[in-house]
Parts: C-alpha cells; sequence; structure tokens
C-alpha cells in the first residue's frame, strides 16, 4: 500500500497539470471576483438589478444551487480535459524519454503500475476536481457577500447552508457518477498510451473515428456513431431525463424560470443511471480494457 | 555455489534473422563478466532475455528464476542499467531516491548519498539539468546503493568522456564488487574493461564463438612480435592474425606451447581487442 501511494505521488510529480490546471481556475475566478465582473448562473443574477435578497428564500437557495453547481461544472471541465490528456500521456511518456527500462528495472510490477496510474486519473484527478468546485463555491460565495455588503444588502443570503452544502452534494455526486461512467473511456485511453508506437492521441482517435465513417458509407448506419455518443454525452442524457418541468426560457419572470429549472429531480435520475446497464457493462468494459493496458505494458518490448 | 545464470539453446529470431542461435552458457556468481560482440551479434537481445524484457525460445534461468514470467521478483536481486540516458529527465535527484528509497526493499540510501556527496549532483536539482556524466553519476550511485545479486550493464559509458569512462569503472571496481555479486557488462571499448573483467563471452551472428575464463584466455593464447627471420617458422604454428608492426609481425596463437613462441620472438597477452578480431574473423571464415 505504502508502494502503491509512492507510485501515485510519482505521477502527480511528472504531471503538474493536476493541480495547475485547477490552480489557474481558481485564480481566474479570484481575479473575476475581486474585479466584480461575476454574473453568474444561467440567468445572470448577481447584477446590481435584481438584488438576491428581494427573492422569496427558497428561490434565493436555488439561485445559488444553480450557480455553485455551475461553477462545479466549469471545474469538472477543466479537469476532464486534464484527466483525458493524464490518461493519454500516462503509459507513453515515459517510453518516449526512454525512462521506461529504469522504472522497469525497479520491483514494481507492471500491474501495480498501471493500477496507479488509473487511480490517478479515476481517484486523485476526481478528488482534486472536487476540492476545486467546493474552494470555488466558496470563492464566489465570498465574493459575492463582499459585493451585495458594499451595496448596503444583507451579505448573508451567500451562505445559505442548503445552497452551500446543496452545492457540495450536487459536486460529489457528479464526480462520483462521471468517474463511474467515463472509466471505460480513461481505461481506453490507457490502453492506447500503452500500445502507441508514436502520437497516442491519433492512435486513440481516429480508430473510432474510422470505424464510425466507415459504417455510414458503407452501411449506411449509425450504431458505432450512436455508441461513441451515448458514452461521451450520454450521461447528461441520462441525467437530466427525469427533470420535471420544461425547458424553454421565457424571460417574464426569472424567479420561477429557476424555480423549473433547479427541479430536477436528483434521486431519481441517480437511481436511473444506477440502474441503466450502459453503466455496468462500461465497468466491465474499463476493467477489460485495464487488464489489456497491462498486457501491453508488460509484454511490449520496448528497445526493438 | 550453484550458477548464477544459465542459458541452454536460448534462440530469439527476428524475421528471418536468427539473433541468438541455440547459445549455451553459464555464469558463476563473484565473476564480471563481459559480453563483447560486433553490432547486431545478439549482445543486447540476449541481456533483454535474461532481464525478461523479450520473450526467448529455450530454456534460460537467471537466480533460479525464469526471467520472462517472474520479472518483478527477479528485479529484486538484479540492477541493470540500460544505457545511460534513460532516468526520467523530469524528476528531481531528491525525488528519485525517495522513490527508490520507498519502492526497492534493498536500497540502501545512506549508501547512494555517500556516492552523491563525491559528485557534482545536486539534490535538488532535477534530472534534465544535469550533464550526462552526472546522470551516468546518478544512476550508477542508485545501482549500487541496492544490494543486488547481479547488475548487468548495458554500454553503461555510451556518449562519456573517457575521463568518467574510467572512473566509472573505477568506482566499480573498488567501491561495488565482491565476491558475492556478479557483474555483466557489454560495451564497444573493450580496452576500458578488460582489466577488470574475470570472464569473456564473445558473440558473434547469434552465437557463442568463446566463452572463457580471463586467466584461461591468458594460458591458452599467446601474442608474439615475430622477428622476420622467424616469419617461416612462425607460421606452421597457424597463427590465428597476422599484423604488421614496426619490424616485427604480431602473430596471435592458440594452444601453441610458450617454450616454443618464446623462440619466434617476445610473448606477450593479446589484448582482447586482437583476440577478440582474430576469434571472430576465425568463427566466420
Amino acid at each position: 500500500m505504502k508502494r502503491f501511494l509512492w507510485l501515485i505521488r510519482r505521477e502527480i510529480w511528472e504531471h503538474k497539470a493536476i493541480w495547475i490546471a485547477p490552480a489557474i481556475v481558481i485564480g481566474c475566478l479570484v481575479l473575476l471576483v475581486v474585479t466584480g465582473n461575476v454574473h453568474l448562473g444561467p440567468i445572470g443574477t448577481f447584477d446590481d438589478s435584481t438584488p438576491l435578497g428581494d427573492f422569496p428564500r427558497d428561490v434565493q437557495v436555488k439561485l445559488l444551487l444553480i450557480a455553485y453547481a455551475g461553477l462545479a461544472l466549469v471545474v469538472f471541465m477543466v479537469m476532464g480535459i486534464v484527466a483525458f490528456f493524464y490518461a493519454l500521456d500516462s503509459l507513453y511518456a515515459d517510453r518516449r524519454d526512454r525512462s521506461v527500462l529504469f522504472w522497469k528495472s525497479m520491483p514494481l510490477s507492471d500491474a501495480e503500475t498501471v493500477l496507479s496510474k488509473f487511480a490517478v486519473a479515476a481517484v486523485v484527478i476526481p478528488l482534486v476536481a472536487l476540492a476545486g468546485a467546493v474552494l470555488a463555491q466558496f470563492v464566489v460565495a465570498a465574493g459575492g457577500s463582499a459585493k451585495l455588503a458594499m451595496a448596503g444588502m444583507a451579505a448573508g443570503v451567500m451562505w445559505q447552508p442548503e445552497a452551500i452544502l446543496g452545492g457540495i452534494v450536487i459536486a460529489l455526486l457528479w464526480c462520483v457518477t462521471a468517474v463511474l461512467w467515463y472509466s471505460p473511456i480513461i481505461a481506453y485511453l490507457m490502453l492506447a498510451s500503452a500500445w502507441a508506437p508514436k502520437g497516442p492521441f491519433l492512435w486513440a482517435v481516429l480508430p473510432p473515428v474510422a470505424v464510425w465513417v466507415l459504417e455510414r458509407v458503407v452501411l449506411h448506419s449509425e450504431y458505432v456513431g450512436d455508441f461513441i455518443t451515448v458514452r461521451l454525452f450520454g450521461l447528461y442524457k441520462l441525467l437530466s431525463s427525469s427533470r420535471s418541468g420544461t425547458d424553454d426560457m421565457s424571460d417574464a419572470d426569472v424567479g420561477a424560470e429557476v424555480v423549473k429549472l433547479s427541479n430536477i429531480d436528483l434521486v431519481g435520475s441517480l437511481r436511473e443511471f444506477y440502474a441503466s446497464p450502459d453503466l455496468w457493462l462500461g465497468l466491465v468494459a474499463a476493467g477489460l480494457l485495464l487488464a489489456a493496458a497491462m498486457w501491453v505494458r508488460r509484454y511490449r518490448d520496448e528497445t526493438s | 555455489m550453484t550458477d548464477l545464470i544459465v542459458a541452454r539453446r536460448l534462440g530469439k529470431s527476428f524475421g528471418t534473422t536468427r539473433a541468438l542461435d541455440d547459445v549455451n552458457f553459464s555464469v558463476d556468481a563473484g565473476r564480471i563478466v563481459g559480453l563483447i560482440g560486433p553490432n547486431g551479434a545478439g549482445k543486447t537481445t540476449a541481456l533483454k532475455a535474461l532481464l525478461g524484457l523479450t520473450r526467448f525460445e529455450g530454456e534460460l534461468s537467471v537466480l533460479g528464476l525464469d526471467p520472462y514470467r517472474q520479472r518483478h521478483q527477479l528485479m529484486q536481486d538484479v540492477c541493470f542499467i540500460a544505457d545511460v540516458a534513460v532516468l526520467p529527465r523530469w524528476i528531481r535527484v531528491r525525488q528519485l531516491i525517495d522513490f527508490v528509497a520507498a519502492t526497492h526493499p534493498k536500497f540502501r540510501r545512506e549508501v547512494c548519498e555517500h556516492f552523491l556527496a563525491r559528485s557534482d549532483v545536486k539534490p535538488v536539482s532535477r534530472v534534465k539539468e544535469l550533464s550526462k556524466g552526472m546522470v551516468t553519476q546518478l544512476h550508477l550511485a542508485l545501482v549500487m546503493a541496492i544490494d543486488a545479486k547481479l547488475l548487468v550493464l548495458d554500454e553503461p559509458t555510451l556518449g562519456l568522456d573517457i575521463l568518467m569512462r574510467k572512473q566509472f569503472y573505477e568506482t566499480l571496481l573498488n567501491e561495488y564488487f565482491d565476491e558475492e555479486r556478479t557483474i555483466l557488462v557489454t560495451t564497444h571499448q573493450v580496452e576500458e574493461v578488460e582489466h577488470i573483467l574475470t570472464d569473456l563471452v564473445f558473440i558473434d551472428r547469434g552465437r557463442i564463438v568463446l566463452n572463457a575464463a580471463m586467466d584461461e584466455v591468458q594460458e591458452k593464447y599467446a601474442q608474439v612480435a615475430v622477428r622476420p627471420e622467424h616469419l617461416a617458422a612462425a607460421r606452421t604454428h597457424k597463427p590465428l592474425a597476422e599484423r604488421q608492426g614496426l619490424g616485427r609481425t604480431h602473430m596471435l596463437f592458440r594452444g601453441v606451447r610458450r617454450a616454443d613462441l618464446e623462440r619466434l620472438g617476445e610473448v606477450g597477452v593479446p589484448s582482447v581487442a586482437d583476440l577478440f578480431v582474430a576469434v571472430i574473423q576465425g568463427a566466420r571464415a
């Protein structure tokens, strides 16, 4: 276990983007808050024209929740990109700089090595993302409070526990869900990374695209395309399918609209998500792809 | 003491070329073996097979283990330097030592730090900031601090200047090697290793053409600076090689009585390089 933690540590030393990327996001956010340019949420609520405190309390909470969840989403998207490139690089970087033979001279099994890299993509990066999301939330809450206070309004509204805690819970649920949903993609990228003779990005991206195009041209069908689309974007669909209410935005009544928007049946959609065979098949696929990555890492002839 | 390495009918093909062709050899503990051969002779393939980095035909046992199937157990007691340039460039010296100390059960940190203290390598430096010589010093310090039974060096001094090469082998011989350890080294710079080797293995075109202890070699082979008047007589002893020198013809003999040779000219010990050329040419003829 101690060894495994050192392997993970090694990854964080090498791949600095894991902490630099979220640091930049938070830094930008702080800058925006300090310069007073924050217009948060899908409806641009915190401009001074509509004081937050004028809304009923439950609408206040929902407005804040949407803002906080939106922040989490931004952090998660950035960290998703970080995880993508990390996985793609994870088993290729040391082959490129030839240090793989040094790592292989250590008494560590290739399975351990591959698992530690998967753990970075599927546990460490999501944890950093989660921490970043929570931090972003606090930055905006603090900034918003300052702004409200300066305008002579009650600053406490930004810190309503339901909103703060709710934001954290939503971020946590999204985080876990996204990791489970995208783990086969992580494992697939790692396999490409272990296998590619050069340029793992192309080796990872071109084959599925080629199969998709070929299927369209030859068979005029879209099975592969659908499969890829579902895996890449299906998470959103799965999570939003049980949303109640409509999506059409009329700017007549901001408050009512927000209530509608935030009336996502979180528990229901999660139940649906965990019951979906796509999730479980994906996890099985992730296990197989990871095993394949270990095999390639172990038996690939590095020097010829 | 059982043999440390035993290879029986070891083989490996790349397409139609036989990189290793029914190779048989064994290495005892406490030896320094030089594996010497021309480019493409199969040296690196043989080392890779020993280290479990490549598949092979035949039987191979290293420290009683099958290197291909039991690679990661094997690495507890085997160290190798594949090439000087293989340390990860992004890592800091301190991090590298921390990592090896935490993951290698036989690593002795104080030994490593003792070696590094004499070099210009600073713990805060990144590997990419070090000169090639410093990277080698670092790698050697790491490897010598591991209490391994077998150390494999594949062209360890490639790209180093002559001072560093000399220093490298001196440190290895004086501060690392003892009866418990075995070193297997391949190199093109034969002159630099010949005085530290205890055993010689010549390999050419995937076959072992010579496998002998150094003292055996010195007994069996002799180099004679033949005076011109003895040329004809000398040739009756079938020299393996002839080379024109200053007023003398240098001939390499195998298994000729010393007394007979001394009549022809001054008798000396052949250099490994001369021996190598003669043996390889003889094997190819």
